[in-house]
């Protein structure tokens, strides 16, 4: 087991080790520079101070190693178009997005694993019917329209609820505020969220129902829903516990078009930004920051599945 | 007998028509999003020889108009006709669309089959690479590389079929792992068989009707990429038009002239909607199961 663990661990710092270089290189080579750069109001010796200042004068590995070196001590530079630490708007903006991808997982989670759980006990019936209708249009609107569609409809129309930011401007704190705000962004992006926890809940769930456990359970005269709690759901989450790596890529690409559609300031937007002002140093550090964070949900998710399964924990 | 004998050759000749056939009619509605899609294509070939409006040209004397038989979907804040632009950026979204997910489908082909196929280092080396890749949700690889190399609709394409070959090589590299020792591989290889000539010629067809099924969704997935991409400002730019871009002003006139903002939503869902429904339908037809 502890091998196993040492070895996912070293394998996770291996690719993130990769995304870095990558990334680097990558946003170090290509043509043009800095925005700031490319500023037709500065002298040439402002530009020659400011070549000095982000140490582009180095060549690219020297660069890279200097910034690998700060960046394993937490300090990821400087964020050329706001002046400021890029660490520090990182975390800022992670907490805003982690607000909105909580709520959607809830949301999807919950509609998902119900409605999949409909479908696979309605096989091929009615209710099974609506639910593929359901998810196949999950998967085909695309997210930021049915979010203009959504800000149309209750904000524009209804004038229900709040068409963008994350709280009231010029309001005091308040819980319900924050919350009317996260309806609707948090609701679009569990749409588009929810159909993959669908269909692998109704397809495990259908695997579960045809296995041999479920079978010994119904012959030694278990009701029904004994059978169904006791032996289906809970054999039936782990597929889903699985996906929890897709899921998260899923979430935070999705997080970058749902936060421009409601103005929702969070690591999305801070990307979208930066890649508008070619902030280099900002766009490297968004995208090593989410990369981690799927790096450690797969690796969570499979000692949690290490954990679960005997033949790897003894293995 | 001669007469059954012939019957045999005819039928061995061609299975998959036969079985094509077959599907068709036991569920003709089955064929209902390849007819949609022939025609959607069509349309956008076609349509802009036929249709009278230029696209790109603005008239400040009609704009937002609403529908008439002038402007079939009217006008938009530029007074420039919305049919007209609909059909020039459904070409420009389609053609992303096919042409990112041929990249996506090569590269994840090649990479996969290579790790597959040969194992050992290689694979180890290829299969971290398909890691990093899978690790960086595709939005944020697609921004580094727009950020890096600009929107020329040519990086639009590659960078959004680069988002994509990771999971094509997982599902090609699991396949090739599976044939490599099995016997007709084995075979082929004692016949002298070279290893491309294995890996094209005998192993590359088992795994193509899986490769296909996963390419007709993946091209509604990066139709829908493209689209966010565009209407973030970030893919194809204006004036030349596609449904992504079009929404991305149709948001500042929501209040004014609302129906903007659907007409474009509409295509890129029914385009969407009909690969993954083709997708679907390819994997029941393809299901050895069935």
């Amino acid at each position: 087991m502890l091998v196993y663990i040492t070895q996912r661990l070293l394998q996770g710092v291996l690719v993130l080790f990769l995304i870095s270089v990558f990334t680097f290189f990558l946003v170090n080579l290509a043509p043009g520079g800095p925005s700031s750069l490319i500023d037709f109001q500065s002298t040439g010796a402002q530009r020659e101070a400011r070549i000095k200042q982000y140490g582009l004068d180095k060549p690219v590995h020297t660069r890279y190693l200097s910034w690998l070196g700060s960046a394993l001590r937490g300090d990821l530079g400087t964020s050329i178009n706001q002046g400021l630490p890029v660490a520090s708007l990182l975390s800022q903006r992670f907490l805003k997005t982690l607000q909105l991808a909580a709520a959607a997982l809830l949301l999807a989670t919950v509609f998902g694993i119900i409605l999949g759980v409909l479908a696979a006990l309605n096989r091929n019936g009615f209710i099974d019917q609506i639910v593929s209708v359901v998810t196949t249009l999950g998967m085909s609107i695309p997210n930021f329209w049915l979010g203009i569609i959504v800000i149309l409809f209750f904000s524009v129309q209804m004038r229900l609820l709040p068409a963008s930011g994350s709280y009231t401007i010029g309001a005091e704190f308040s819980l319900a505020d924050r919350l009317r705000h996260l309806i609707l962004p948090a609701s679009v992006l569990a749409f588009s969220l929810m159909p993959n926890i669908v269909r692998v809940t109704r397809s495990a769930l259908l695997e579960v129902k045809a296995s041999d456990y479920v079978r010994t359970a119904r012959a030694k005269g278990l009701v029904e829903r004994a059978v169904l709690w006791k032996h289906t759901f809970k054999n039936a989450l782990v597929p889903v516990i699985a996906m929890l790596g897709l899921i998260t890529t899923v979430l935070f690409s999705g997080s970058v078009v749902i936060e421009s559609v409601f103005g929702w300031a969070g690591l999305g937007r801070l990307a979208i930004e930066a890649a508008n002002g070619r902030d280099y140093p900002v766009i490297l550090g968004v995208t090593m920051l989410v990369g981690s964070i799927v790096v450690l949900v797969n690796i969570t998710v499979d000692l949690l599945y290490a954990l679960v399964d005997p033949r790897l924990r003894h293995g | 007998m001669a007469d059954s004998g012939l019957q045999a050759e005819v039928t061995a000749e061609r299975p998959q028509t036969s079985r094509f056939w077959r599907n068709v009619r036991r569920n003709p509605l089955d064929l209902i999003p390849l007819l949609v899609l022939i025609l959607l294509i069509l349309m956008v070939v076609i349509g802009p020889f036929l249709y009278p409006h230029d696209p790109a040209r603005a008239n400040p004397l009609s704009t937002l108009d609403s529908l008439s038989s002038e402007h079939w979907l009217g006008t938009d804040e530029l007074g420039r006709d919305v049919f007209a632009r609909i059909l020039s950026g459904g070409r420009v979204s389609l053609a992303v669309g096919l042409l990112s997910m041929l990249v996506g489908l090569s590269i994840g082909t090649v990479i996969g089959g290579l790790a597959g196929y040969f194992g050992g280092k290689l694979e180890a080396v290829l299969m971290r690479l398909v890691d990093m890749f899978m690790a960086i949700p595709s939005f944020f690889l697609i921004l580094v590389i727009v950020t890096s190399f600009g929107n020329h609709p040519a990086v639009v394409i590659i960078t959004v079929g680069l988002a994509f070959w990771a999971q094509m090589a997982r599902v090609v590299h699991a396949e090739f792992r599976k044939f490599r020792k099995t016997e007709f591989v084995e075979a082929s290889q004692a016949l002298g068989g070279s290893h491309s000539r294995v890996m094209v010629r005998h192993i590359f067809p088992q795994v193509l009707p899986q490769a296909v099924v996963l390419a007709s969704l993946g091209v509604g997935w990066a139709i829908l990429t493209e689209a966010a991409l565009s209407y973030l400002g970030l893919g194809i730019q204006p004036p030349l038009a596609s449904w992504g871009n079009m929404l991305q002003n149709a948001q500042q006139y929501l209040f004014l002239k609302p129906i903007l903002a659907v007409w474009p939503g509409i295509f890129i869902g029914v385009t969407v909607l009909m690969f993954n429904l083709l997708g679907n339908t390819l994997r029941d037809w393809l299901d050895p199961r069935n």
